[in-house]
């Protein structure tokens, strides 16, 4: 087993160096160290325990809990802020006529922000590849799917990934292997709402998730707790943490508290060593053979920003001057209606069946796709408030809870945004973090594209609703984030328009990885994290290989 | 990694094996065989019954019977070897008197001495018409794996297998099965599966300092490493004797009986490998000899291990008020109440236990508690994969220290179990190391100099008397 090797002054020596202890990080070095390779993760944030989270949660107040404060009750370290917004904290500035779109809750604490994610575990589409071939819209990916399906596969079963065997509701179909677990069944609200949309062309299909309802190695089964966000409170959904734990035992080193903001490179611009603060600010250095940065569609461009050095004025891997551009989310809307009958929503995870006939087709050479999740989270709040609202009060008032949290139903619906040089990150000139380090801006426009996709979402909305018998339909009229940060990095076949290669390697320095979100250059409509974490995997390889062939 | 899948757990003391003090005058509980396939099946029920593959199949995958699997002994691992009908690898070149001796007085073929973490002593009570079926199915039935297992390396002295000759002269009785005619033939046909095939003894039966148990204590209790193998005599406060025979042949079944235990540990293995395949007869046969064995009362016992606590209205009280709750119960609402539930009334189905009137909560040493916090609980019966996950290190749902389980431990005890046990940190680090370690581990490194020591004592004295003599 291979361990790093630490100097008296706290300086590190080893094989890889990662910065950023998020799934793809951990799912890296993991696979590094298994190898026998010495691995270290620099973590900008704190070491967490989840019973601290988990009383935070509970005793978070009905206001937090009802907007979704996902971001509050992780305690952030002094030196490495993340976004607030309870009250906000401007951490990150947004702009542009639809900035208020990109206001992305993203954790920096060891494990990284899967912590409160739902455990949605989609593929992108074939289609999703060659998005320029086939629609004449955005661009190609410098792999294809067929490229990536053997990554997907590994990512499956790396985290536990529960999904339809019954090919007729896998969404693609495409697969060599089968999920690692069948789908988590249906809850009596999918089931009917499947028999009452699909023989109208909509078509209703499990997700895929990072849980089961048998354990899966040492992770407990599921037993719907139903706050898979902001907190799974057995550690039944799949988080980094767990490869965290795994990369630890086969020898990798984390450290925590270690932010990073500068990097060396030689004179043929491979990179030579990363630089970063510890908890009472006192800078070391990571010496190492090959470097990986997974930071997130946000910190990595912004840490390649930051660390412009004498060879690179621009910023680390930004020849292309693409680092930072093409900034993407899954910009949505939500849609929320009372159906005629109870469907018992918030049962079970918090994310079950999602709507995916309009995820592709003709129409995308002119307005996005999307998809629409059937949120299983909880209605009970919703119902409170608005029963409140009602003025309602004694039996009448618990009869109205009831009632809306039965019936209650709230689409969540995903638009697929394209990329946009203009949509850009760039490293503030006025705002800083307590490193004296330049907080990033986002300029954000959804676009045209997503706009009239949004309007074709919402006919397609309305048709549901009216099949569900619904009243009080309220479509939200401003994008929201969905926190699937993607394109600051991103990967094409020409270094002169893109950041990284295939292999998510930046195409100026051979030994420095970028794999991630920011790496994608389409968005799909789906949740991005099982198509980083193959992005991950494909890098990992590559790291193997250079390492098998003398070149790391 | 300590504690994952509840490795450890697999404990069968080194250095210990039964000294039958039953009356003895021989059975044959093994029918007639109809023809070579009934005595392969009767054989295979007997190896199931006798638990083989809970040792000789490696957990998570192993091939059947091939070994591999490190027996956690206070001495050291001591890897069960490949039984398969193998010829390189196995048993394969074995004849029937090979078999029986290896199987009945813990000598192999190649004559060197078993260590009794195989259970010789308990098996020496096997019928000679039982040993034959048992080599009928592993010679005919198994499927020869041809891959070595792991040798044993016991520390010196332990690594001096022959030095087991004077143990077995001194503790194993090599006498069969004889049934008791003054019981039953029911609680005789539970004798012998109990004691001649489920080894029980093994690990209820507490142990004297060479490791042999100590007669007239059987099945009063044991500890085990890092878990307790209670007393399941019928004392009515220390024992079983509150449990019903339906609640004695439930647990065996099912290692679940809501309100007063659940199996973890080697005793969930026992039941997930041997108890829940055998026939409900059998079961019943085994319910009937444990209720008629002497009972053993522990004075310092005063109820009964699953009659402490109740139901805790706390969770009304505490929340909405972060930062008041000491740490022990912060964990307990962090860590345990989503399954357990903030009350500890576990979940309405049971596959969360209740907390209170609980045998691990209420027992007078918290080792099972403790040992359950860190490695948690995994149990497959009827289909059903009961999991609950460990804390210790590793644990992806939390890691907790020492401290920190020592804090939850006894707000668990205080809040729902025996209020007078309590637990420090420095027990959890022992239990989390594989428990309390027998005086035979902690003294092992000196015996050989203790032996030299004697011998030139007793060269000296010898010396002296000579030389009185010549003086005389």
């Amino acid at each position: 087993m291979a361990h790093p090797t630490f100097s008296s002054t706290g300086d590190v020596t080893a094989d890889v160096v990662i910065v950023g202890s998020g799934v793809v990080g951990a799912v890296i070095a993991h696979q590094m160290a298994a190898a026998g390779h010495s691995v270290v993760m620099l973590e900008a944030g704190l070491r967490l325990k989840r019973s601290d989270i988990v009383e935070n949660w509970r005793n978070m107040s009905f206001h937090n809990r009802v907007h979704s404060d996902f971001q509050g009750l992780y305690p952030q370290a002094p030196l490495a802020p993340a976004p607030l917004y309870f009250p906000a904290n401007d951490y990150v500035g947004l702009s542009g006529p639809d900035g208020s779109a990109f206001q992305q809750g993203y954790l920096r604490t060891v494990g990284g922000t899967t912590w409160h994610w739902a455990a949605s575990c989609w593929r992108h589409l074939p289609a999703d590849f060659r998005m320029k071939t086939n629609y004449g819209v955005g661009r190609d990916w410098a792999i294809s799917y067929d490229d990536l399906e053997p990554y997907y596969c590994r990512a499956e079963e790396a985290m536990g990934v529960s999904g339809p065997h019954d090919p007729e509701l896998q969404s693609p179909r495409e697969r060599s292997r089968p999920y690692p677990r069948d789908m988590i069944p249906f809850g009596y609200g999918d089931r009917r709402v499947a028999e009452l949309v699909n023989p109208h062309g909509f078509h209703l299909v499990p997700i895929p998730q990072g849980r089961s309802i048998q354990p899966f190695e040492d992770r407990p089964s599921c037993c719907g707790n139903n706050n898979c966000q902001p907190i799974c409170p057995i550690g039944a959904m799949y988080n980094g943490i767990q490869h965290v734990v795994k990369a630890e035992d086969a020898g990798a080193v984390v450290l925590d508290q270690a932010v990073a903001y500068r990097i060396d490179t030689d004179d043929k611009n491979r990179v030579t060593a990363i630089h970063w603060y510890d908890a009472d600010k006192k800078s070391h250095k990571a010496t190492g053979r090959t470097f990986v940065l997974a930071c997130n569609g946000i910190e990595t461009p912004r840490l390649l920003l930051l660390a412009a050095n004498e060879h690179n004025p621009t910023g680390i891997a930004n020849s292309s001057d693409q680092v930072g551009r093409n900034m993407m989310d899954h910009s949505g809307v939500h849609a929320t209606f009372l159906a005629n009958e109870p469907l018992w929503f918030g049962r079970g995870p918090a994310q079950s069946s999602c709507i995916v006939g309009p995820r592709d087709g003709g129409f995308r050479s002119s307005y996005s796709a999307n998809k629409m999740i059937l949120n299983n989270i909880s209605r009970v709040g919703p119902a409170t408030q608005q029963a409140l609202e009602l003025g309602l009060v004694g039996q009448a008032l618990e009869n109205e809870i009831r009632r809306r949290a039965a019936c209650g139903v709230d689409l969540s619906v995903s638009l697929e945004p394209l990329p946009d040089p203009d949509n850009r990150l760039t490293l503030s000139k006025t705002r800083r973090d307590p490193l004296g380090l330049a907080c990033p801006d986002i300029h954000y426009d959804v676009g045209e594209y997503v706009r009239k996709g949004a309007t074709a979402a919402a006919d397609q909305i309305r048709q549901v609703a009216g099949l569900l018998g619904g009243t009080e339909l309220r479509i939200t009229t401003s994008f929201n984030a969905n926190n699937h940060i993607m394109g600051g990095a991103i990967m094409g076949t020409d270094p002169k328009d893109s950041v990284v290669d295939g292999d998510c390697r930046a195409h100026d320095h051979a030994n420095l990885w970028l794999p991630g979100g920011g790496a994608m250059p389409s968005a799909s409509v789906v949740n991005t994290t099982l198509s980083m974490v193959a992005l991950g995997i494909k890098a990992a390889d590559s790291i193997q290989a250079d390492f098998q062939g003398g070149r790391a | 990694m300590i504690g994952k899948r509840g490795r450890a757990a697999r404990v069968r003391y080194g250095l210990g094996a039964a000294l039958g003090v039953m009356s003895m005058t021989g059975i044959a509980l093994a029918q007639d065989a109809g023809g070579d396939a009934a005595l392969v099946a009767r054989g295979s029920y007997l190896a199931t019954a006798a638990d083989c593959a809970a040792c000789h199949t490696a957990p998570h995958g192993g091939k059947p019977f091939a070994g591999g699997y490190g027996i956690a002994s206070p001495l050291g691992s001591i890897y069960a070897s490949n039984i398969t009908p193998s010829k390189v690898a196995g048993i394969g070149n074995y004849t029937e008197a090979q078999f029986s001796r290896a199987v009945r007085e813990g000598i192999r073929g190649d004559g060197a001495h078993l260590y009794p973490a195989m259970p010789y002593t308990s098996y020496a009570k096997l019928t000679d018409q039982d040993i034959h079926a048992l080599y009928a199915y592993f010679t005919h039935e198994v499927r020869p794996v041809d891959e070595r297992a792991p040798v044993t390396q016991l520390p010196f002295p332990f690594n001096l297998r022959f030095s087991m000759m004077f143990w077995n002269a001194l503790y194993l009785d090599n006498s069969r099965f004889a049934p008791d005619p003054s019981k039953s033939a029911e609680v005789n046909r539970g004798a012998y599966l109990a004691i001649a095939l489920g080894h029980c003894d093994t690990c209820h039966t507490p142990r004297n300092v060479m490791m042999a148990e100590i007669g007239g204590k059987e099945l009063g209790g044991a500890s085990l490493g890092s878990w307790i193998a209670p007393n399941v005599t019928p004392d009515p406060v220390s024992g079983i004797g509150n449990w019903s025979s339906d609640d004695l042949f439930r647990y065996l079944k099912t290692g679940d009986v809501p309100g007063k235990a659940q199996a973890a540990g080697p005793m969930a293995e026992a039941i997930e490998h041997s108890f829940q395949h055998l026939t409900d007869d059998d079961l019943k046969a085994i319910v009937a000899y444990v209720r008629q064995v002497p009972a053993i009362r522990d004075g310092a016992d005063s109820r009964p291990r699953d009659s402490f606590g109740v139901a805790s209205g706390r969770e009304a009280v505490i929340r909405g008020a972060p930062g008041t709750l000491d740490n022990g119960e912060k964990l307990f609402s962090g860590d345990c109440a989503a399954c357990h539930q903030p009350g500890g009334q576990g979940s309405k189905d049971a596959y969360y236990p209740q907390l209170f009137h609980n045998a691990a909560v209420g027992a007078s040493t918290p080792d099972n508690l403790i040992a359950t916090i860190l490695e948690g609980v995994d149990r497959t019966v009827g289909g059903q994969h009961v999991f609950m996950p460990g804390f210790s290190r590793g644990s992806y749902v939390d890691e907790l220290s020492d401290q920190d389980v020592a804090d939850v431990g006894n707000y668990v005890l205080t809040q729902f179990g025996n209020p007078a046990v309590k637990i420090s940190a420095a027990d959890v680090a022992s239990i989390r190391h594989g428990g309390p370690k027998p005086l035979l581990a902690r003294v092992g490194g000196y015996i050989v100099p203790a032996m030299v020591g004697a011998a030139i004592v007793l060269l000296a004295l010898i010396g002296l008397v000579v030389a009185r003599r010549r003086k005389a």
